[in-house]
C-alpha cells in the first residue's frame, strides 16, 4: 500500500471503481445518468472505460436492473447504481425474491457477482422516497450481503471487497457523508465484508452506529469525554452481521446503545439487541438502548432532524445506560 | 428457408418425445407422483419444440411456464431424469431437490425458472446485452400470453429495441390465463402488436406446426446474430385442459364449453405433424412407430431414475452452507 492522501467519501467510492474496472475487464457499470455523473463517483468514468462499461439505461429500474443481473448469470461482474438507494424498490421483487435467493434454490450452481448501490439518509430535505434508508430491507432476505461505509477508507475497502465478492452485495451509502474527507490510501486494499471495527476506545459504554450515525456517536463520545468513556463500533456489514465484535466490547463495557438510522421495529438494532440478549446476557448491566426513527414513514420538509437518531438522542441514550 | 428432411425429423421426434413426458407428468401428478403443480402443456407441445431444438449451444434459453418447460427442455437436451427427479424433491434433481420444479441447468444456459410468472423480462435484458457483447449468442426468452401484462415486459421491449439486442421474444399465446381469456385481458388481438411501438418486428405463426414455428424462430435467430435485433414471434396455440391439474377448466367464471374444447383437439401437433412427414415422405410409418417405442422407453428410464434417487432431506447446516458463494 502505498501513499495516504485525504478524499472525500464520493472520490474514495471512484477509486474503488477504477482500480476493479482496470485491473478487471468483467466488471460493468449499470446506471441512470452514470455517464454524465449525476453524482461525483461516476463523473468521468465514462471517457475512461466506455459506452460498453459504463452503460446508461431508460428510467426504467427493472430493465435497469435486468442488465446487471442477466449480464451476472453471463460471467459480468456488474455494479448497478439505483442513484437514491430507496428507487431500488421498484426492482425489489428481481432483487429481493430473485438475485439473493437464486443461488441457494437452483442448487448452490450459480455465483451472481453483483453490486446494488445507492445513496439515502435523512438529512437533506430531500423527502421520503429520496432520503429512506433501505438497508434494513435487503438484509432481511438471506443470499444478498448488505454494508455501509462510514469512513472514505471504509468506503474505498469496502466497495472493493464488493465488487470481488462472488455474491450479491448492497452497498448502501449516506448522503450525509458524501462529502466527507477522511484518509485513503492509495492502491488496492479491502475492507472484509462482515467485519465490523472498533473504531473509538472506551470502557463505558458501549456505542454501536454505522453511516453518518457514525459521525453523531463521535459527537457525543468527544462531548461526554471526562465524564462518560464511550467505545464505538462500526459494524460496517449489516449483514452478516458482525456479533463478535460487539461482544468483546460488552465485555468491557456492559452497556450497550445501538444506532441504527432506520425504523426502530424489525431493524439492524433490534438484531442486535435479540442477539446480544441471547449470547451475551451476562454481560449487560443496564438494559439495551435503540436509538432509531420512531415507526412512522420518515417525513420531509422541517421535521427530520428530530425524527432520525440525533446527537441529543444518542447522548440521552447514552445518559440512561450509564446512570 | 424450408426445412430439410432430417431437421424435420428430428423435430417430429423431439415433438413425439415431449408429447409423451407432458402425458407422463399429467400422470404423475394425478397419482400424487409430483410436487406442487401442473400445468399441462397437452396439444400444445409444438411451440416449444419448434423454438428450442435448433439453438446454438450457446444461446440463452428460457423455457415457457407451459408444461413447465418440456417442449423446451427437449428441444434443449437438457437431462429429464434430473429434471423429474427435481419435481419429485430428488437428491439427484438439478437443484438438489430445493426447487420444486423451478429447475435450472445453468451450464447449458437455461439459467431458471421462477414461480412469478414474468419474472424473465428482468434479466433477459442483461442476457440479450451479454450476447450482444460476445457475439455469437443470442436469446430465446418464451413466455405466455398473460406474462404481457406485466409493466416489466415493457422495460424489457424497450431495452431490447434500443439496443439492438439480439433477443427473440417467443410468444405462445393459447388464448388463456388460468381463468382469464387473452380477449378479455388485452386490447388486441396479437399480443405481437405490442412490438410495433419500440419499431420491433413481429411474425405471427400456427404454433400448432412444429415446423414453422422452426423455420421462423430459425430466421429471427439469423436476424438477432446479425446484428438487426430483437423479433417478437407469436406462436398461436391453444390449451386443452385447465391451467394445473386439479382446477376447474373455467373462461372468466363458466366452464369452457365440451364442443370448443373438442374442436380444439382437431388441432393436436402431433397429428398435424405425423400427416406431414408421412406426405412428404420424411418418414414411413414404420420409423414413426419406432420413435414412439423409443419414446415410451425413454420415458420408463427417466421415471425409473427419479423414483430410485432418494428424497433430498439434507440438514440445516448443509443448507445454510449453500445459500452464499
Amino acid at each position: 500500500m502505498s501513499e495516504t492522501r485525504e478524499l472525500p467519501l464520493v472520490e474514495a467510492i471512484q477509486e474503488a471503481y477504477r482500480l476493479e474496472m482496470e485491473r478487471d475487464q468483467s466488471v460493468i457499470m449499470v446506471g441512470q445518468d452514470i455517464a454524465g455523473g449525476i453524482f461525483p463517483h461516476t463523473k468521468g468514468l465514462v471517457e475512461q472505460f466506455g459506452t460498453d462499461r459504463i452503460v446508461d439505461t431508460p428510467l426504467a429500474e427493472i430493465g435497469m436492473y435486468g442488465t446487471a443481473f442477466g449480464a451476472a448469470m453471463e460471467g459480468y461482474r456488474p455494479i448497478v447504481d439505483f442513484m437514491f438507494a430507496g428507487f431500488f424498490l421498484n426492482a425489489a421483487s428481481p432483487i429481493l425474491a430473485q438475485t439473493a435467493q437464486f443461488r441457494f434454490i437452483h442448487g448452490s450452481q450459480m455465483s451472481l457477482p453483483m453490486v446494488i448501490t445507492g445513496a439515502c439518509g435523512a438529512g437533506m430535505r430531500l423527502g421520503n422516497e429520496h432520503a429512506m434508508l433501505v438497508h434494513n430491507m435487503i438484509a432481511q432476505v438471506p443470499g444478498i450481503k448488505v454494508c455501509m461505509p462510514s469512513t472514505p477508507y471504509d468506503a474505498k475497502g469496502l466497495m472493493l471487497a464488493a465488487i470481488r465478492d462472488p455474491n450479491p452485495v448492497a452497498f448502501i451509502w449516506h448522503l450525509g457523508t458524501m462529502m466527507d474527507r477522511g484518509p485513503v490510501p492509495e492502491g488496492d486494499y479491502e475492507v472484509p465484508l462482515g467485519v465490523a471495527e472498533v473504531k473509538r476506545e472506551g470502557s463505558d459504554v458501549t456505542l454501536v452506529a454505522n453511516g453518518f450515525q457514525y459521525k453523531n456517536a463521535v459527537a457525543v463520545a468527544d462531548k461526554l469525554a471526562g465524564d462518560i468513556s464511550v467505545e464505538i463500533v462500526d459494524p460496517r456489514s449489516i449483514s452478516p452481521l458482525d456479533i463478535d465484535t460487539i461482544l468483546r466490547s460488552l465485555e468491557k463495557t456492559n452497556r450497550l446503545v445501538i444506532v441504527d438510522e432506520s425504523w426502530d421495529s424489525r431493524s439492524t438494532a433490534s438484531q442486535i439487541a435479540a442477539e446480544v440478549v441471547d449470547v451475551g446476557f451476562d454481560l449487560l448491566d443496564a438494559p439495551v438502548k435503540r436509538v432509531c426513527i420512531p415507526d412512522i414513514p420518515l417525513p420531509g420538509g422541517h421535521m427530520e432532524p428530530y425524527v432520525a437518531p440525533n446527537p441529543d438522542a444518542i447522548e440521552a441514550a447514552v445518559r440512561d445506560v450509564c446512570r | 428457408m424450408a426445412l430439410g428432411k432430417k431437421q424435420m425429423a428430428l423435430l417430429y421426434h423431439n415433438l413425439v418425445r415431449a408429447d409423451h413426458f407432458d402425458k407422463m407428468m399429467m400422470n404423475r401428478i394425478m397419482q400424487g407422483k409430483l410436487l406442487g403443480f401442473y400445468h399441462p402443456g397437452d396439444g400444445a407441445m409444438a411451440a416449444g419444440v419448434g423454438a428450442s431444438t435448433f439453438l446454438g449451444e450457446n444461446d440463452i434459453l428460457n423455457p415457457h411456464h407451459r408444461a413447465h418447460g418440456m417442449g423446451y427442455h427437449v428441444g434443449r437436451g437438457t437431462d429429464i431424469g434430473r429434471y423429474l427427479a427435481e419435481h419429485t424433491g430428488k437428491v439427484d434433481g438439478c437443484c438438489g431437490g430445493r426447487s420444486s420444479f423451478h429447475w435450472s441447468f445453468p451450464e447449458q444456459k437455461v439459467y431458471g425458472a421462477s414461480g412469478f410468472i414474468g419474472w424473465h423480462f428482468c434479466p433477459v435484458v442483461g442476457w440479450g446485452w451479454a450476447s450482444k457483447q460476445k457475439g455469437e449468442q443470442m436469446v430465446l426468452m418464451a413466455s405466455g400470453d398473460g406474462s404481457y401484462g406485466q409493466g416489466a415486459a415493457h422495460e424489457a421491449m424497450l431495452f431490447a429495441m434500443n439496443w439492438k439486442l439480439p433477443i427473440v421474444f417467443f410468444c405462445e399465446n393459447n388464448g388463456m390465463a388460468i381463468h382469464s381469456t387473452a380477449a378479455d385481458m388485452h386490447p388486441m388481438p396479437d399480443i405481437s402488436s405490442l412490438a410495433q411501438g419500440y419499431g420491433m418486428p413481429a411474425v405471427v405463426v400456427d404454433g400448432q406446426d412444429v415446423f414453422a414455428v422452426a423455420e421462423t424462430v430459425i430466421a429471427a435467430r439469423k436476424h438477432a446474430l446479425a446484428g438487426k435485433g430483437p423479433t417478437f414471434v407469436e406462436a398461436k396455440t391453444l390449451r386443452l385442459r385447465e391451467h394445473d391439474v386439479g382446477t376447474p377448466d373455467l373462461a372468466r367464471a363458466e366452464p369452457r364449453e365440451a364442443k370448443y374444447l373438442e374442436a380444439l383437439k382437431q388441432r393436436d401437433p402431433v397429428v398435424l405433424a405425423t400427416r406431414r412427414v408421412l406426405d412428404e415422405k420424411v418418414l414411413t410409418q414404420k420409423q414413426i412407430d419406432q420413435i414412439y417405442q423409443e419414446a415410451k422407453e425413454e420415458v420408463a428410464r427417466v421415471e425409473q431414475f427419479a423414483d430410485d434417487s432418494p428424497v433430498a432431506q439434507p440438514s440445516i447446516e448443509e443448507l445454510q452452507a449453500g445459500v452464499y458463494a
